[in-house]
């Protein structure tokens, strides 16, 4: 038993840290956010390159043969940098890819490895009012979708199946228009038969996998927003004094760093148990996302908090957290729902 | 990174279900009498020390276990898996006084005092808070001066628990009134039978003699029961708070684990107008919620024990578990209060008597709110944790 990351484990974060640090500083997912996602491009192509889209994908089939794990470390950083992009739709569909035969999927791999298709991820219960799957096709209505506006692929998780559409196919309808979370833009996605290839690739397990990154990205975001309030606790003066040194202050920032590390330790457990099929994954995934939910809402509010007059501005970033935390709780599962899956399991106990 | 246990430490977590499944007394004595509850204790220490367990933590060569860190997080799990009873009156000589004369104590302190904890010959208990020095221990004020070979306490302690049975109390004392606050404490071992010693017992807020208060007017101790050098008394205190923050905690994030499951139990068996109470759907996710961090806080003590062995110093963030702990503890404690709403009320046992089938531990949630309440008071209250946690681990200015 051993929670703590490998060498080449630290070596490979410190080096995606780095990269987002120089490619996607604050500056950029700004710029990205404040109308100019072009801004995106040449960093997305890079990751490509880098190999970040394929990190657990084998490398028989093109990608860096890690794990779940590496996955969950690159997310965190993902989260710490605030990085937008289809990060887990793309990721996920190179998982989904990752074992499909015959020339048309080989190119779509590599084509989403590289960066080259960006996906965005749909889920959708079975059963849904407004969507279907008849043959090949599939149709939907009116769904919310992140970063659907600017992918080329639409990643549709329905029941256990999975699909792949193109945005340009005819009857794929992408309408946006203002957006709560500009670092993760939603847009309406109707889809009337479109044509939908089906992956021999179970839902469930790219949910699963989704859940956990989702949350290694919002521990990575909580615990940014620590660093944050305890750079600006330190240096901003009043009374003569830097505010960090009144308790108020302090224990505010104690109490996000103590949801932080719980957010994490709980997120890295829940991965592991992924990794090694647990019996009890699923509990740990719903345990992970309760606590990263919490941590990374509470955290972006006190971080408004503790910029004070400041932290209400469009110029501080404290908003671009605040608003993307909620863009966490509504993906893959609100807490709600995973609270009365764990409460369901106390009822069974 | 890897959640899973290698074979040698399946097997002594095997070893040890079995041994503690085969051997944990079930006779808990109902009496709050102490004396009754230190033969209990004493009894069960010694089967411990016969079968090799006791000590788990402490060196080989002091006649401990020397268990790996990873061994003790499994031994502590077990023990609590299976309920066994803690040896509390036996609690201060086996993780502060017993590991302070390990890692400060003479030949000598060693060879006297070791193996008689070990084996759970005597009891210890701690002097360390003073009316006037809680939070800011450093600031105590229990003076000793040297007269020939002996060291003279005036002074007062505060917060002893089994302070009436015990036969020895680690004691920091000032020995130089002069210095910096830090500076002029020296741990001394206190004989409890010393002559000026008087004990009068503290009731607490659940209504039993908890601690105790020990006045010293004109203690005369050996200077040879001085551990570590005079006046470095704080440096020594501090290893052996250092061990109270330690492994011995994992045994408290099981049993709270526990606390939660009996919780669901509660809920289970508690009617509403609706139906159980864990059919409602408001109780039933605040109790999942709870359900969520009590996992979540033994994955972050799994977190902190992996860090300290691969370090082999102590983790930072045992403060942020500690306090994550603490509150958590009460919220519990809180919620049954809540879901027991007018059955809370009566402490008669014929009234909690009724439903004994079908929850044990029905009768057991009010002192166990009451003694919740300690818990962020006790050992570095929450708000010297939040302190700790900004200063020590964020770098937040004094």
């Amino acid at each position: 038993m051993d929670l703590t990351p490998t060498a080449e484990q630290e070596a490979i974060q410190a080096s995606i840290r780095s990269f987002l640090e120089s490619e996607l500083p604050m500056s950029r997912v700004r710029a990205i956010a404040e109308g100019a996602p072009q801004e995106l491009e040449a960093p997305w192509r890079r990751a490509g390159e880098l190999g970040f889209f394929g990190l657990a994908v084998p490398s028989q089939h093109g990608g860096t043969g890690y794990s779940v794990i590496e996955e969950m470390l690159l997310f965190e950083e993902l989260g710490r940098a605030l990085a937008p992009g289809p990060w887990l739709g793309t990721v996920l569909a190179a998982h989904a890819l990752a074992e499909a035969k015959g020339d048309r999927e080989a190119a779509r791999r590599a084509d989403v490895q590289a960066g080259r298709s960006r996906v965005a991820l749909i889920d959708v219960e079975e059963g849904a009012s407004g969507s279907e799957a008849k043959d090949d096709r599939f149709t939907l209505r009116d769904l919310v979708v992140a970063d659907a506006a600017r992918a080329e692929l639409l990643l549709v998780l329905h029941g256990d199946a999975v699909r792949l559409v193109e945005t340009s196919a005819a009857g794929v309808g992408i309408s946006s228009g203002q957006v709560f979370d500009a670092t993760r833009p939603v847009a309406r996605v109707s889809l009337e038969a479109v044509p939908a290839e089906r992956l021999p690739a179970s839902a469930h397990a790219l949910r699963r996998i989704g859940t956990a990154l989702s949350c290694a990205e919002a521990v990575g975001a909580s615990a940014r927003l620590v660093e944050l309030s305890v750079a600006y606790a330190s240096v901003r003066e009043q009374f003569g004094r830097p505010i960090g040194s009144f308790q108020a202050v302090k224990h505010r920032c104690a109490d996000m760093s103590v949801r932080a590390e719980a957010a994490r330790a709980a997120t890295i457990y829940a991965t592991l148990s992924l990794r090694d099929e647990s019996d009890d994954r699923d509990f740990q995934l719903s345990v992970a996302k309760v606590l990263a939910a919490d941590a990374f809402v509470q955290n972006a509010a006190d971080n408004v908090q503790n910029h004070g007059g400041m932290g209400y501005t469009w110029e501080c970033d404290a908003h671009f957290f605040v608003k993307r935390a909620r863009s966490f709780e509504a993906i893959l599962g609100s807490s709600r729902r995973h609270l009365d899956a764990i409460a369901a399991r106390l009822r069974g106990a | 990174m890897d959640i899973r246990f290698t074979p040698a430490e399946e097997r002594f977590r095997a070893e040890a279900r079995a041994w503690i499944e085969a051997n944990k007394p079930t006779d808990l004595p109902d009496s709050r009498d102490l004396a009754v509850r230190r033969d209990f204790d004493v009894a069960w220490q010694r089967k411990l020390h016969d079968a090799g367990w006791a000590g788990i933590s402490w060196p080989k060569e002091y006649g401990g276990r020397g268990a790996t860190l990873i061994e003790q997080l499994i031994w502590f799990e077990e023990f609590a898996r299976a309920d066994a009873p803690e040896p509390a009156t036996l609690f201060v000589g086996l993780n502060h006084g017993g590991p302070t004369l390990i890692a400060c104590g003479t030949d000598e302190q060693k060879a006297e005092h070791l193996p008689r904890i070990l084996r759970g010959d005597t009891v210890w208990c701690q002097g360390f808070s003073e009316p006037n020095a809680g939070s800011d221990l450093a600031g105590l004020q229990t003076r000793a001066v040297f007269d020939g070979d002996d060291l003279v306490v005036t002074g007062q302690k505060i917060w002893t628990s089994f302070a009436n049975i015990a036969e020895w109390q680690e004691l920091l004392v000032r020995t130089d009134p002069e210095a910096p606050k830090h500076k002029g404490i020296t741990w001394v071992i206190c004989p409890m039978d010393a002559k000026g010693i008087e004990i009068r017992p503290i009731r607490t807020m659940s209504g039993h003699d908890e601690f105790c208060e020990v006045f010293y007017d004109e203690v005369r101790i050996p200077r040879r029961n001085v551990v570590g050098r005079i006046n470095d008394g704080w440096r020594v205190a501090m290893s052996t708070l250092s061990f109270e923050r330690g492994t011995a905690f994992l045994a408290h994030q099981v049993r709270l684990c526990r606390m939660v499951e009996d919780l669901a139990s509660l809920a289970r068996v508690t009617p509403l107008a609706t139906g159980a109470a864990l059919d409602d759907v408001e109780i039933a996710r605040r109790i999942a919620r709870l359900r969520a961090e009590v996992e979540a806080l033994r994955s972050m003590t799994y977190r902190s024990v992996s860090k300290t062995a691969r370090t082999g110093v102590p983790s930072a963030e045992a403060s942020i578990i500690r306090l994550f702990f603490s509150e958590l503890q009460q919220r519990v404690a809180a919620l049954a209060t809540e879901i027991l709403g007018v059955d809370l009320l009566d402490l008669d046992p014929a009234g909690s008597r009724g439903r004994s089938d079908a929850d044990p531990v029905r009768g057991e949630w009010a002192w166990r709110f009451l003694a919740a309440f300690s818990s962020t008071i006790a050992a570095g209250s929450k708000d010297i944790q939040r302190n700790i946690i900004g200063e020590r681990v964020l770098g937040l200015p004094r």
